[in-house]
């Protein structure tokens, strides 16, 4: 794939993912709940497809890769040869707190994050993420849905009607 | 076949909007924590800290460095420090850059 | 609990209904003694590493008998890094054989080749114990029909939205004449993990070992951290564990229902359980703050009260979807036909390999542990069971569940729930816990120490018992495309084997 800066990126991604986008999923090591919310996205209360959106089992076909679990080693090969079967461009999303580094540190089984191995795109935080989380990451991965947590400070204001508390 | 038919006709559409309008199941998702800082001293960022069982909350100096990726919304830090942790109520938390994700709060008495 | 010291059979007392005794067995005894206790179910075989060179083999076995189940463990000191060859006697020890192999490098003296299970190949990973000398030996399929068999590896990485997880297929055209299942590239070394952790802190893995099954693992440890403390969990909390565990059982079998469609191609069933399975998600959500039930139970107790108000409107519902779907989907030949004699086990092969769960009752066992007395299922719990141990049978025996399952929680909810933890002291002991998991008993043990942390703590989800029944129930008469249906029948998890 040439280089290309990362506007010019972004721009592609929104022309040629943003009406139709083929998603194949990985599982790194995932305690099987990701999985479970992934599958009901094309479930009637989700319904991916009306957004455009479609899984494929074939990498070739694929142009976002969704990863989940903290990528175990013994895993690595697979995932590479995954993600290497994928065309570019390709955008790669790593979803659940296991794939963030979260739940599982860098130790000899798991290297504890996607990122880790694979060049993540959009990171999507949850434990698991539900479908609609799942939903809005996906939108923000084709540039279709505006990031919202770079401005949350994911502070608030004290509760005056709590007594104050100890130190 | 005829059966099927004619009970999704009944049941009607259950598709949600989202995301061109609001879900309302959202409003029971559980949500990653947002910390009071005027109640954030160090003995309790200290103690929320070790109460975290996912490596999300670490202390650096008079900071809380909280890692929204690594958070499972486990209500663990909620239920050790309940006047100083509350439910942020966000549930759209993608990012397209790690950094992005890692929230320094300022304890008690420090500026922002 | 300490052990009590017994000579061996004849005498070897039965299990006391409610209760787990332990019993020292001498290295020599050992082989008698499992014959004697043949008529028990082994239910799961583990090591603990000691001072010195000793290892300890324990040995759980379950008495399913209604109203006399309870269970007994036996502990063997193994010096010389041999124990008799125990899965010639019960089949249902040889994957814990090689796993205790891989773990402790404690072998059983009949020099049978050990098959690698667990850790992956190639990789230096920390062991529990001595790692093991040689290595062992990769797998291979034993059979072969007319000379000819074609080996088919497939995955780790498979459909989209599964787990990964790798078959090796032995396969002589259409028909499967061998499968066998490699799940060590997902795993997370979680025994090994949850060293030097108290109970508390261990729940927030434990819940993750298997997700789908959250509430049940989590329970097991829980309540094996009780049983090693002496700590009763109050009985309004012990209600609150048993509505979540039956909510969960309640998704489970809900999704199951829709892997099955989607296995046999009817989208129209798939689409109406996912409905059915939404709104069970949405319901625990809002009746115990998230749709899979992590963070309910606590050590000692429970750390929320389920909104009943939620499950008095909303679980009728829901409940109703569900069963006219699924009456829906029995009216519809089409997909019954599917499931009719496919992947049968009969009782004989869920027996020798001790399974568990609806695919063991299917098949006419009725290991169920709900049935072991004491709080807070009591005595109550109708037990569905089948015969024909085919994926009918298996579907069948969930639909019955999950009525069951609606029935107690508002019986559990008018006798009253509520959060609320017995303080779990911080000493030493060991206990062994248990729940019924949507797909069979999750049994855990836990060893502490004198300040309360875990030494050694024994997972065992149900997946970790019936994986080794799947060969089984797709070999002969079944095709390729049997094999994901026979899956969704069965509905483990990879994750629950690879821990």
């Amino acid at each position: 794939m040439t280089p290309v800066t990362a506007e010019e990126l972004r721009e592609t991604i929104a022309r040629q993912f943003g009406r139709s986008l083929h998603i194949r999923t990985l599982d790194t090591g995932s305690c099987a709940v990701c999985e479970q919310e992934i599958r009901l996205l094309t479930a009637p209360h989700y319904d991916l497809h009306r957004l455009g959106f479609f899984f494929t089992p074939a990498p070739r076909h694929a142009d976002l890769l969704l990863v989940t679990g903290p990528m175990i080693r013994a895993f690595e090969v697979a995932a590479r040869k995954t993600y290497d079967a994928m065309p570019g461009p390709k955008v790669v999303v790593a979803t659940g707190a296991c794939a963030l580094g979260g739940v599982y540190p860098a130790d000899p089984f798991t290297h504890g994050t996607v990122d880790a191995v694979l060049p993540v795109d959009v990171w999507i935080p949850g434990c698991p993420p539900s479908p609609l989380a799942l939903l809005h990451g996906l939108g923000v991965a084709v540039g279709k849905l505006a990031e919202k947590v770079r401005d949350l400070p994911f502070t608030a204001p004290d509760d005056s009607e709590r007594t104050r508390g100890d130190s | 076949m005829t059966l099927w038919f004619v009970r999704g006709l009944r049941r009607g559409v259950v598709t949600t909007r989202y995301p061109a309008r609001p879900d309302p199941s959202a409003a029971s998702l559980p949500t990653p924590p947002a910390f009071r800082p005027g109640q954030l001293t160090a003995g309790v960022a200290d103690r929320l800290v070790a109460v975290c069982p996912g490596g999300a909350l670490r202390r650096d100096d008079r900071v809380l460095v909280y890692d929204v990726g690594a958070c499972a919304a486990c209500g663990r830090c909620a239920t050790e420090a309940p006047h100083a942790v509350t439910s942020s109520g966000e549930f759209e938390l993608a990012a397209t850059a790690r950094s992005v994700l890692i929230k320094r709060i300022p304890l008690r008495g420090e500026a922002p | 609990m300490t052990p009590t010291h017994l000579p061996v059979p004849p005498s070897l007392p039965r299990t006391v209904p409610g209760e787990v005794t332990t019993f020292q067995v001498a290295s020599p005894d050992l082989e008698a003694v499992v014959r004697d206790l043949g008529g028990l179910r082994l239910a799961d075989m583990f090591a603990a590493g000691s001072d010195g060179d000793a290892t300890t083999l324990r040995l759980v076995w379950a008495n399913d008998t209604a109203g006399q189940a309870g269970y007994v463990i036996t502990e063997t000191s193994i010096e010389n890094g041999e124990y008799p060859a125990l899965s010639e006697i019960a089949p249902a020890a040889f994957v814990e054989e090689c796993e205790i192999y891989e773990q402790f490098g404690i072998r059983p003296a009949s020099g049978k080749p050990l098959n690698r299970i667990m850790l992956p190949p190639h990789a230096d990973l920390p062991t529990l114990g001595h790692k093991p000398q040689p290595e062992p030996e990769e797998a291979r399929a034993p059979h072969i029909v007319g000379g000819q068999a074609f080996e088919f590896p497939f995955g780790p990485v498979r459909q989209v939205g599964v787990e990964s997880l790798y078959y090796g297929l032995v396969t002589s055209g259409e028909e499967v004449v061998d499968l066998y299942l490699f799940t060590w590239h997902k795993h997370r070394g979680l025994e090994w993990r949850l060293r030097g952790k108290t109970p508390e802190q261990a729940l927030f893995l434990a819940e993750r070992t298997e997700g789908l099954s959250a509430v049940a693992v989590g329970w097991a440890l829980a309540a094996a951290a009780e049983a090693a403390t002496g700590t009763r969990p109050p009985e309004t909390a012990q209600r609150t564990r048993a509505v979540a565990l039956e909510l969960e059982r309640l998704y489970n079998h809900a999704a199951a229902m829709a892997a099955l469609c989607q296995a046999t191609g009817l989208a129209v069933g798939q689409s109406a359980a996912e409905i059915t399975l939404e709104r069970l998600l949405r319901l625990n959500a809002r009746v115990f703050g998230h749709r899979y039930l992590f963070g309910v139970i606590a050590a000692g107790g429970a750390s929320r009260a389920p909104d009943a108000d939620a499950i008095t409107s909303e679980l009728p519902n829901a409940y109703g979807e569900f069963k006219r779907t699924a009456d829906a989907l029995l009216g519809t030949n089409s997909f019954v036909d599917r499931l009719e004699a496919t992947g049968i086990l009969t009782e004989a092969q869920a027996r020798s390999l001790g399974l568990v769960g609806p695919v063991a009752r299917a098949a006419g066992l009725t290991a169920d542990a709900r049935q072991v007395p004491g709080a807070p299922y009591g005595t109550g719990v109708t037990v569905a069971t089948g015969a024909a141990g085919d994926v009918l049978a298996r579907f069948s025996v969930m639909l019955a569940e999950a009525a069951e399952s609606v029935r107690l929680i508002g019986e559990f909810l008018r006798e009253g729930t509520a959060a609320g933890v017995t303080e779990v002291p911080r000493t030493a002991g060991t206990g062994l816990g248990w729940a019924e998991s949507p797909r069979g008993e999750a049994l855990a043990w836990v060893a502490l120490d004198d300040d309360g942390r875990i030494t050694r703590a024994r997972l065992r989800p149900a997946s970790a018992r019936n994986w080794r029944g799947f060969d089984d129930a797709c070999r002969s008469q079944n095709v390729f495309t049997d094999i994901p249906i026979i899956e969704a029948s069965f509905w483990l998890t990879a994750a629950g084997m690879a821990r």
